[in-house]
């Protein structure tokens, strides 16, 4: 029998073709979009870039300032608030996976984390304002601290859990076995055997807070001048940059082009380097 | 060797340490219940006041009146509502071209290296998103709508029209929200999509099914109720987005219905009049209100999310 | 208690008595009544077909069952004069009297010496002299000690399927457990692997209680001295081997054993 192109056949494979062609038109625009603000970033941050950024501090306009109170400041909120998050976070999730798999309970602080990993992160801010600035009457350094942990905690209990789900049931048996209570099954082995996966929780957590602005808002307010007191206003990489960047002044924008790139990079390297760590494991 | 010596004093210490680090983590899950619980109980508080000045009209009141200190959350609702249900009209369809094209169209080489790239832009801080939306596209719309009011000189009204478009407005907003929850919701896209049986889509490529068919008739119904949940997650990231908002929505608390027009959104005003709101001000009560009224909205949409992803996803 | 001692139908003391033992997944009973003596220094095979609760028998034994809070049993287990499913009984102390080896390999991700040092750790106190003996014991009683000698500080992840199920024997055995109870030891390694693991279920047998599972009949025909051959939670037969296998007294155990169904 002759291969005969029925009029309907045509029509189906037209429109299969024109599919492809829209949906490869998406992706052009998707990248195009994408493509431009990497651009803008590097084209526009780079030559902004100099080593005065690390040494020296913010200073007004026209006076050769740098960002490294900000960068300071972002480092030592970072770190206490990963600090804060980081037992919190793995204990909980720890919770979720082990001890409450069939509670009710757990499955409402399933549930509650969720919402938390999802909540608008201006909310935080204005909670922690509520919870530590309002009640003490002055913006500080660890309320920023408080507000990022708060963000990060619910991420690093959703990786916690589900890197721990994926440790296979006869390992812990194994353990078991052998005499371990339930608390060493999980801290020995449970922990061990899901611990790459965990840290790349912990490290998309830490990119994630690293580059928040809202929650620091108003509660570490940002500070023009050098401090690293903790009761005290602190400045910040993302909220310097928002300061700059809506300001008039060409060299302070030109200062938060440079703040903007040194963020996305330093945000992109820590996700690189947890994918590298999952994928060195598996 | 030494034989084993299982007293009773270790026995009893094992078992504290079994009874203590089970109460240490459900300790840690307790702690997350509370820490939404006083979310909750803190906007409350804060807010009560606005809410025994304004009562319920605070949510549809479109007067947001600083001086006179009169406040009401309708153009922020209605802004929110608008600039994040714009960025779902246009990140929708763009996603799903976007997830077809990283999971039918690209050669599988070329998958995980894109793949890895949409997760990472995805992960891109916001505050970045809002810069190139005020420095980059912001410009571009203004010099567009000019170039295009030239053609319209002959007709006052539409001229007058695209020339008082700004750079900055909802619009605007709309667009860069499209363009921030773009990656996230193609990576899950990309998920669920991956996620049809292999059987039930061979079985339909043999009936002589084309790509886009099998796409249309079998992946798309099979994840439907995902695909609406990662919806969902897109619309609750946009909802409660500030950087990318702030820098160009214009921040305008004059009423407007035209969204070429500057306006606000809940999370732009609460950023930008926050520093203005001295502690125990009505205005302090006021923003706080709005972060309620935020909080409500978003729960909503996140719960329904969470209700059609299964709580495993997303 | 010792004029009173169970003994097995092949004339030997009871390590471990099972009487009038009920087990349930949920509302579902997977066991019942069942009534099994389990000789001191001796090799007892379960067989059977899949689901017929013989694995569900040996996790009864070390009280595995106690990790998912919907399994429960009655009845009782003896050993020493003590029901290891009362409540009041510790599992972590029983689990030390009582090694389990699983069917799939499960080294843990440490290195081979933790991987056995981990269980000691568990139940005693040995300084770093003892410590390093009783690896070394351990290993040898497990027939692996002259293939991982030189790499005791390497990944037990990188031994074979084959290495590693007897490293995880020696981790068992290192506990100095009196019974070991073998879950189907051999259904995830090859022939070469699985006669090696045969060949120290027969050596250990002169140290140890030991209870099989296997689906192979060859296997309990070639390793155990007692069988007892279950069916749809119950014990059909038990008898010596040779008698279970040359001379069934139940139609049901000899349709199993000459292949007609399983």
């Amino acid at each position: 029998m002759a291969v005969v192109t029925s009029p309907l056949a045509a029509r189906r494979k037209r429109t299969s073709k024109i599919v492809a062609a829209l949906c490869m038109a998406a992706a052009g625009i998707a990248l195009a979009v994408l493509f431009s603000i990497l651009f803008t970033l590097v084209s526009r941050g780079l030559p902004a870039l100099t080593f005065r950024l690390f040494t020296t501090e913010t200073l007004p306009t026209g006076e050769n300032g740098g960002l490294a109170n900000a960068i300071v400041g972002s480092l030592i909120q970072v770190g206490i608030g990963m600090a804060i998050a980081t037992p919190i976070g793995v204990l909980a999730g720890t919770y979720l996976a082990e001890y409450a798999q069939k509670s009710r309970l757990g499955a409402v602080t399933r549930f509650v984390s969720d919402i938390l990993l999802s909540a608008p992160s201006i909310l935080v801010g204005l909670f922690v304002y509520e919870l530590m600035v309002a009640t003490t009457k002055t913006y500080s350094a660890i309320a920023g601290s408080v507000a990022l942990a708060v963000i990060a905690i619910p991420i690093i209990i959703r990786t916690t859990e589900d890197m721990l789900s994926l440790v296979p049931v006869p390992l812990r048996e194994a353990a078991a076995a052998l005499g371990a209570p339930k608390w060493k099954v999980t801290t020995l082995i449970a922990w061990r055997a899901a611990g790459a996966g965990m840290l790349t929780g912990l490290l998309l957590a830490l990119a994630r807070v690293a580059g928040e602005t809202a929650p620091l808002l108003f509660t570490s307010l940002g500070n023009l001048n050098w401090s690293t007191s903790l009761s005290e206003p602190m400045a910040s990489l993302p909220l310097t940059i928002y300061q700059f960047a809506a300001s008039p002044y060409g060299d302070l924008v030109e200062l938060a082009w440079a703040g903007a790139l040194l963020i996305t990079v330093g945000v992109l390297a820590i996700n690189i380097i947890a994918q590298l760590v999952v994928g060195r494991k598996r | 060797m030494s034989e084993r010596a299982p007293t009773s004093g270790r026995s009893t210490q094992g078992a504290l340490a079994e009874r203590g680090f089970a109460g240490v983590v459900l300790g840690s899950g307790v702690i997350v219940l509370l820490l939404l619980g006083a979310i909750i109980v803190m906007l409350a508080i804060g807010s009560a006041p606005a809410f025994r000045e304004f009562g319920p009209g605070f949510f549809t009141s479109f007067v947001w009146d600083s001086v006179n200190e009169v406040y009401g959350a309708g153009i922020m609702i209605w802004g929110t509502l608008v600039t994040s249900l714009l960025a779902l009209l246009l990140a929708v369809p763009l996603a799903t071209g976007c997830a077809y094209f990283l999971t039918e169209l690209l050669p599988d080489s070329l998958r995980k290296p894109i793949g890895t790239l949409v997760s990472l832009l995805a992960a891109i801080p916001s505050i970045i998103y809002g810069m190139w939306g005020f420095f980059v596209l912001a410009p571009l719309l203004s010099a567009f709508f000019l170039a295009v009011s030239d053609r319209f000189v002959d007709s006052p009204a539409i001229y007058n029209f695209l020339i008082g478009i700004s750079g900055t407005s909802i619009f605007t907003a709309g667009l860069v929200l499209a363009v921030m929850v773009l990656p996230l919701i193609t990576a899950l896209f990309v998920e669920i999509l991956g996620a049809t049986p292999v059987v039930l889509k061979e079985s339909v490529y043999g009936l002589g099914a084309t790509r886009w068919e099998v796409i249309r008739n079998v992946a798309i119904p099979y994840g439907r109720r995902a695909m609406v949940g990662a919806v969902m997650l897109g619309l609750g990231r946009a909802l409660g987005e500030t950087m990318a908002v702030t820098f160009v929505i214009g921040n305008a608390t004059r009423w407007s219905p035209s969204i070429f027009n500057q306006g606000s959104t809940i999370a732009s005003t609460i950023a930008n009049e926050f520093a203005e709101a001295g502690f125990g001000s009505m205005k302090l009560a006021a923003l706080l209100a709005l972060g309620l009224t935020l909080f409500i909205i978003s729960f909503g949409v996140l719960a329904a999310a969470r209700a059609l992803v299964s709580p495993r996803q997303g | 208690m010792a004029d009173a001692a169970p003994v097995t139908p092949t004339g030997e003391r009871a390590q471990i008595s099972v009487r009038g033992l009920d087990f349930y997944y949920g509302s579902n009973k997977a066991l019942k009544n069942i009534n099994l003596d389990f000789g001191e220094k001796r090799v007892t095979a379960l067989i059977g077909p899949s689901g017929c609760g013989k694995s569900t028998l040996l996790r009864v034994i070390n009280r595995m069952y106690s990790l998912y809070p919907d399994q429960r049993a009655t009845g009782e287990v003896l050993m020493d004069g003590q029901n290891l499913i009362d409540e009041k009984v510790d599992p972590t102390d029983l689990r030390a009297r009582i090694g389990m080896v699983f069917q799939k390999p499960t080294p843990f991700p440490m290195s081979i010496a933790e991987n056995i040092s981990f269980g000691v750790k568990l139940h005693e106190r040995l300084n770093r002299a003892e410590m390093e003996a009783r690896v070394e014991w351990s290993l040898r009683k497990a027939a692996i000690w002259d293939e991982v000698k030189d790499r005791l500080n390497s990944s037990a992840l990188g031994l074979s399927g084959g290495q590693q199920q007897r490293l995880c024997i020696a981790r068992t055995i290192a506990v100095k457990p009196q019974v070991l109870l073998f879950d189907e030891p051999t259904s995830a390694l090859d022939p070469i692997s699985t006669a090696k693991v045969e060949e120290l279920i027969a050596e250990l047998r002169a140290d140890f209680t030991i209870a099989i599972v296997t689906h192979s009949m060859q296997q309990a025909a070639r390793c155990s001295d007692q069988t007892a051959f279950l069916y749809l939670g119950e014990v059909i037969e038990v008898g010596s081997t040779s008698q279970v296998f040359t001379a069934p007294r139940e139609q049901r155990t000899k349709d199993y054993v000459t292949g007609r169904f399983g």
